[in-house]
């Protein structure tokens, strides 16, 4: 197929252009005053009348049969409501939603088997928390253990007891398929070497500040739920919920409430919603469930990938990379709600940005006695992206080739783009020689190189890294189902929406139809808004719908959301626009042709002082149908609603050998981190850290870099020090803070340069290109090249993160022993 | 009294004073409830967050008696008679105090969970080191835990709130 | 994560603290708490009775006397870490106090409390052995003097018997020229030690006359490693007598494992901070009176 006919063509109406007079400015965020003043309004701080508090008992058995459950004493406790087992929650509440094909059945109470340390076993509603508390330990289970699945490459043989989901089968491999896209066996037939690794990458999580939770009440006179909870895709899917609950889907109104912090965790909480929700119904009062720490640790259902890679790499000996194999093994824990989706995420840039003619990919995924996979700031492509900085360091060292120039040669190269890459997905646009030397020069990269080399004579062990990563934008549905076998909800739509609206006194109002994670949407609509129609930022008010006034809109994730609202708001606008250029063409005797918005205003080109304002337009609009024209498509009133479209997405071909164009919009960013390891005691110190991201157009750089540093310390985390331990027995040993190691500010670097190029993406309005999750993508590989980099004198080679001070001191322990 | 008739039953209240921004509340509490619940549940005060409830995260920090204090870690009985400061004294949108300002000027919130704590633990380092400079900021703000903003912009906004504040 | 119920006895005074403690068999004391209610949102701890010694501003003081140093039970971490006379006394725990948690735990955690609490990676412990700590405990029975090296029994585990409240600690003042140093390895600042170092070294004409090392994370409590001070006791301070202390002091220890650290890498550790302290110490020495 040729590249037109594969390739839509792009619906952007608006152009990037040289200057603007809101969009990339950085303006304060609109979204903080209230949250400096305590006055956010989070899920916990939900406070209804007469309303209860509940408590899970956690299963303490990584598997186990739930042979008798005696909650007698527990019922019996004053201020207890409802003790509730998962029998008899499953007697009114249904599986939780699950995109995997076939589906995985997860109840928000375990019924007859608990399958993770930490899995609700049996469910409390009292007067507080406290005495919730206090109920469940009080609460008798007998367990009959079963056997614990805890390494993933053993799980691919689980038989009898030791399978999760023996409605599936007798396997715990929920899904294993291979893919081959392009000639590779003509290709590595062709190489002069192959690079092979064995990587793994660990199990970390979101882990947001404020946990995952719900409150909601029933309604007997309406029949109706209503929750309030800090999920996001509650106007995309969130019948789902009322599906479970066993009501219709508009029996069910879901409200957002602000979300602490999500970095893909809160994708879709649903499980805190079923929980509370099924409370509620069974006490006859608003429950709030919020789960505290240990909850979430144990049981968020929002784990990040947990993967074995054996991967090849077919290469030149003139460091040509050819083609590139990857045998994957992901452990997703005990439940498998959105299927592979991260591994249909993977496949958008499995290739990074280099010209790597053919992929093979070959996946099992197993089922482990854990918490359940979710979504993790670059579900899944993070570790994409690590297997191949790795592989091409990897031929670099083996080729004696500089990082740098084995990289600079194997580019796409500007004039490539829309690149195509062997999997099917298209690169929108780029430039990454530009962004490489841009990175370099921010980095001092050469100075820090001299530098290098003398610290080196000192006895020092300093490393550079540099990884060049792609950071793609704006998913699409198709990656969570097109690795599934079986047909089945093969969603093709993944929308944004918004309302607008002008008031007869001339303010703007914009309706969000998915929820504030942290990100800033209200800021991003009010500088697009506000530059579309040439209003004051003051004069706009931002506000979120629930689901009965919702709108189909996927949310904020996949870096989709700051190009999926700015398409929404622009739809809006146009709209509105083009009735108030006919209203002031009317009212002023002009013709539409001849006008433009301006300062607030609607005046002739040429002449501004012959105008009327919007606020003027508005009254009119409102109040003065007989002065309007007699169309009567025209009504009063200046109100619209858009809903915004991926960009650019099609169809996996039906035979698989290609997945279609489902994640184009394409970032690129270098990062290149300067460390020194102390050799003794392991432990890592910055001395540098500079990064470049692409972007595209951008409409707030001051939060975009906000994204991408809190990225870097996120990724910090993944390389350093962040892992979900669970032992042989599938205990979580790590369920606390004090030993789930978030970054602090002490383990940060204190200047994260952080530097831009602009490549505006062909596609989305304005050119913008999502950029929400990339420093999480790229700083791992980074610090795994610059660690290596640092021991290169101890030949050690870095495959398994996260390097801790243990993990690090005991390869240079072994690389000493080795040495004369 | 002897200390046997002082015995409180875990059942029963004990009566407390706290002054909450400078307004005085008497209540009655169990001896377990915790000071961070008792701002948040009795005195509707939402602004201070739960983040862990095991005193790592931070977000729960407030002033006790003019002293940094994660309020998890704190039984409500603990406060009696003392002088709390949290988030809603500090400033109003329309009359910010200098660390919000500067924290709005310099980016240094996204989600806005961990701001309450990190606002009150910059307030007490600014009361007693007005000249501190980067390194005691981020020192001070070692046990305040953040996901969102990789900590810089925070230092920044500190950095410039005791600017502010030396200059006034 | 919200505690157990608890009775509560709110002491106004040692003796009420005292009687409480004797009048009920579960009782504890609750001091700082940061420890201790953190164990108890996590119902790890469920104290059926609490006595709030708080209160009890009689056992807040830090004081020179004479030769010794006395801290009251009560102090706070940030009253002792900031305190000019525990630097001039005992400044390894100053420099110990670079590495205690954070702040705000600082602010209400207690020096009587920490010790007692005995967690095996704790700081102060270690402090108290290498300084030559004696603790003074009170009961309705009386009072009783524990030294330090006696007082760590094991984890969560001291000398102190239920109805005993330590009220003080007492340090003689380091001798005159004694060099110090306080080295910790933890992933995180102010995270709990993977492995940390106290040491004292005493020197005369650039030989050591006398050398304490204490290691934590390495058993369950604080513990004297005497065999790395033999090494350089009597000795000139070298790369060679540093080196074989530090030695002699990662063979004898069968640190732990677990997945922060395992017991090579402790191993390793003892080894890199004990060469560090002592090799710190001596360059402390002889810079004091």
């Amino acid at each position: 197929m040729s590249l037109d006919a594969y390739i839509p063509e792009s619906r952007q109406t608006e152009k990037p252009r040289d200057s603007y007079k809101w969009i990339g400015k950085s303006m304060k965020r609109v979204e903080d005053p209230r949250l400096l003043v305590g006055r956010g309004n989070f899920a916990d701080d939900v406070n209804l009348p007469d309303m209860a508090h509940s408590a899970i008992l956690r299963s303490p058995h990584a598997h186990a049969r739930i042979l008798r459950i005696d909650k007698s004493k527990a019922e019996a406790l004053p201020g207890v409501l409802c003790v509730m087992t998962g029998e008899e929650a499953a007697e009114v509440t249904g599986p939780l939603p699950s995109w995997a094909n076939p589906p995985v059945h997860q109840y928000c109470i375990a019924q007859e088997r608990v399958r993770h340390v930490g899995e609700a076993v049996a469910a409390v509603a009292a007067e507080n928390r406290y005495i919730a508390e206090d109920a469940c330990d009080l609460i008798e289970v007998e367990y009959e253990p079963l056997p614990a699945v805890v390494d993933l490459e053993e799980a691919l043989s689980s038989t009898g007891d030791a399978v999760l989901h023996p409605y599936r089968g007798d396997t715990n491999v929920a899904l294993a398929r291979t893919f081959t896209f392009g000639p590779v066996e003509e290709d590595f037939a062709k190489a002069d070497r192959v690079i092979e690794r064995r990587f793994r990458w660990p199990r970390s999580g979101g882990t947001p500040m404020e946990t995952h939770g719900a409150v909601a009440s029933f309604d007997p006179g309406t029949g109706k739920f209503t929750i309030h909870a800090n999920t996001s895709m509650y106007n995309y899917c969130g019948w789902m919920i009322a599906d479970s609950l066993g009501v219709p889907a508009h029996k069910l109104n879901i409200i957002p409430t602000l979300a602490g912090g999500s970095f893909g965790a809160k994708l879709f909480s649903h499980k805190p919603c079923v929980l509370a929700a099924t409370l509620a119904r069974a006490t006859g009062r608003p429950v709030k469930f919020m789960e505290d720490r240990i909850d979430n640790t144990t049981g968020c259902d929002a784990h990040g990938s947990d993967r074995v890679y054996y991967a090849k790499l077919a290469i030149k000996d003139d460091g040509t990379l050819l083609s590139l194999r990857t045998h994957i093994i992901d452990d997703y824990g005990a439940y498998f709600q959105f299927g592979v989706g991260q591994h249909g995420n993977a496949l958008s840039q499995c290739v990074g940005p280099y010209q790597i003619n053919s992929v093979e990919v070959e996946l099992e995924a197993v089922l482990t006695n854990k918490c359940q996979q979710g979504a993790y700031r670059g579900f899944g492509s993070e570790v994409a992206n690590f297997v191949i900085e790795r592989l091409v360091d990897g031929a670099a060292a083996e080729l004696g080739m500089d990082v740098v120039d084995i990289r600079r040669k194997n580019f796409i190269t500007p004039d490539q783009f829309p690149y195509l890459i062997p999997t099917g997905n298209m690169y929108d646009s780029g430039n990454y020689a530009a962004v490489l030397d841009e990175t370099l020069k921010l980095s001092e990269y050469d100075s820090w190189r001299a530098k290098q080399a003398e610290m080196r004579k000192q006895g020092r062990y300093i490393g550079i890294g540099v990884a060049t990563c792609q950071e793609r934008s704006v998913f699409s549905t198709t990656e969570f189902w097109m690795w599934n076998l079986e047909p089945g909800g093969e969603w093709t739509s993944s929308p944004d929406a918004v309302s607008l609206k002008i008031d007869p006194t001339g303010k703007a109002f914009v309706t969000l139809h998915s929820p504030f994670w942290g990100n800033s949407p209200e800021t991003v609509v009010v500088q697009v808004l506000a530059e579309q129609m040439t209003l004051d930022p003051a004069d706009i008010e931002v506000t979120y719908s629930d689901s009965d006034q919702g709108f189909n809109s996927t949310g904020p994730g996949g870096s989709r959301f700051t190009v999926m609202v700015t398409g929404a708001v622009v739809g809006a606008a146009h709209k509105l626009k083009k009735k108030l250029l006919r209203i002031a063409g009317h009212l002023m005797e002009a013709d539409t042709a001849d006008l433009e918005f301006r300062d607030g205003a609607v005046s002739l080109k040429g002449a501004p002082d012959k105008r009327l304002t919007i606020a003027e337009l508005a009254n009119t609009a409102h109040y003065f149908r007989l002065d309007l024209p007699e169309d009567l498509d025209l009504t009063s009133g200046l109100d619209t609603s858009y809903v915004y479209d991926h960009p650019v997405t099609t169809l996996p071909a039906k035979d698989n050998s290609h997945m279609g164009i489902f994640y184009p919009i394409m970032g690129h960013m270098c990062h290149i981190p300067v460390i020194e390891i102390d050799i003794e005691t392991g432990k890592i110190s910055f001395l540098n850290y500079a990064c470049v991201h692409d972007c595209g157009t951008m409409v707030n750089p001051m939060t975009l870099k906000g994204h991408v540093r809190g990225g870097v310390v996120n990724g910090i985390g993944s390389a350093l020090m962040e892992h979900y331990h669970y032992d042989e027995n599938g205990q979580l040993q790590n369920a606390l803070f004090t030993d789930y190691l978030l970054p602090s500010v002490l383990e940060s670097p204190d200047d994260i340069k952080i530097g831009h190029v602009v490549t505006p993406s062909p596609f989305t309005e304005y050119g913008i290109k999502g950029g929400g999750e990339g420093g999480r993508m790229g700083a791992p590989p980074a610090l795994a090249a610059a660690v290596e980099d640092a021991l290169r004198p101890l030949g050690i080679t870095i495959d398994e993160l996260p390097l801790s001070p243990s993990r690090l001191r005991g390869l240079i322990r072994e690389a000493q022993a080795g040495q004369p | 009294m002897g200390a046997a008739e002082k015995k409180v039953n875990a059942m029963d209240s004990v009566k407390i004073n706290v002054t909450v921004n400078g307004r005085s509340h008497e209540r009655e509490v169990e001896p377990r409830r915790l000071l961070s619940d008792f701002i948040r549940e009795d005195l509707r005060l939402t602004g201070t967050h739960l983040g862990c409830e095991h005193g790592v995260c931070g977000s729960c920090t407030i002033l006790m008696n003019g002293q940094s204090t994660r309020s998890c870690l704190t039984f409500a009985v603990m406060a009696d008679g003392a002088e709390i400061s949290t988030i809603e004294g500090l400033g109003s949108i329309d009359d910010m105090h200098p660390l919000q300002a500067a924290f709005w000027e310099k980016h240094g919130l996204q989600c806005g969970f961990c701001t309450p704590g990190m606002l009150m633990t910059a307030l007490e380092l600014l009361r007693e080191n007005p000249s501190a400079n980067r390194e005691d900021i981020r020192e001070a703000l070692s046990g305040n835990l953040c996901r969102c903003t990789g900590y810089q912009t925070i230092v920044d906004a500190v950095e410039l709130a005791a600017e502010t504040m030396r200059g006034a | 994560m919200k505690p157990a119920p608890f009775d509560y006895v709110r002491a106004e005074n040692v003796e009420e603290a005292l009687s409480a403690l004797a009048a009920n068999a579960e009782a504890q004391i609750l001091a700082g708490g940061q420890s201790l209610i953190a164990m108890m949102n996590l119902r790890l701890a469920k104290p059926g009775c609490l006595i709030d010694i708080n209160r009890l501003s009689d056992l807040d003081y830090i004081r020179a006397e004479g030769d010794e140093l006395a801290i009251g039970a009560l102090t706070r971490h940030t009253a002792a870490a900031t305190s000019p006379v525990v630097a001039e006394f005992c400044p390894l725990m100053t420099a110990a106090y670079d590495f205690i948690a954070h702040r705000a735990v600082r602010n209400r955690g207690t020096v009587g409390g920490n010790l007692c609490h005995a967690d095996p990676s704790s700081e102060n412990p270690a402090v108290a052995i290498a300084s030559g700590a004696t603790f003074v405990l009170n009961s309705i029975d009386g009072e009783r003097r524990v030294a330090a090296e006696d007082f760590f029994l094991g984890l969560y585990e001291t000398a102190a018997k239920q109805n005993e409240l330590l009220t003080e600690i007492r340090i003689p003042k380091a001798p005159a020229g004694q060099g110090w140093s306080f080295q910790e390895t933890s992933t995180r600042k102010g995270d709990f030690a993977l492995v940390g170092i106290a040491a004292t070294l005493d020197c005369s004409n650039d030989a050591c006359k006398d050398a304490r090392v204490v290691a934590i994370g390495v058993d369950e409590r604080a513990v004297r490693l005497n065999s790395a001070e033999a090494p350089i006791t009597g000795a000139a301070i070298d790369d060679t007598s540093l080196t074989a202390a530090a030695e002699a002091a990662r063979d004898s220890v069968d640190p732990p494992s677990d997945f922060h650290a395992d017991s090579d890498f402790r191993r390793d550790l003892v080894f890199s901070l004990t060469k560090r302290a002592l090799s710190e110490a001596h360059g402390r020495c002889g810079k004091e009176g």
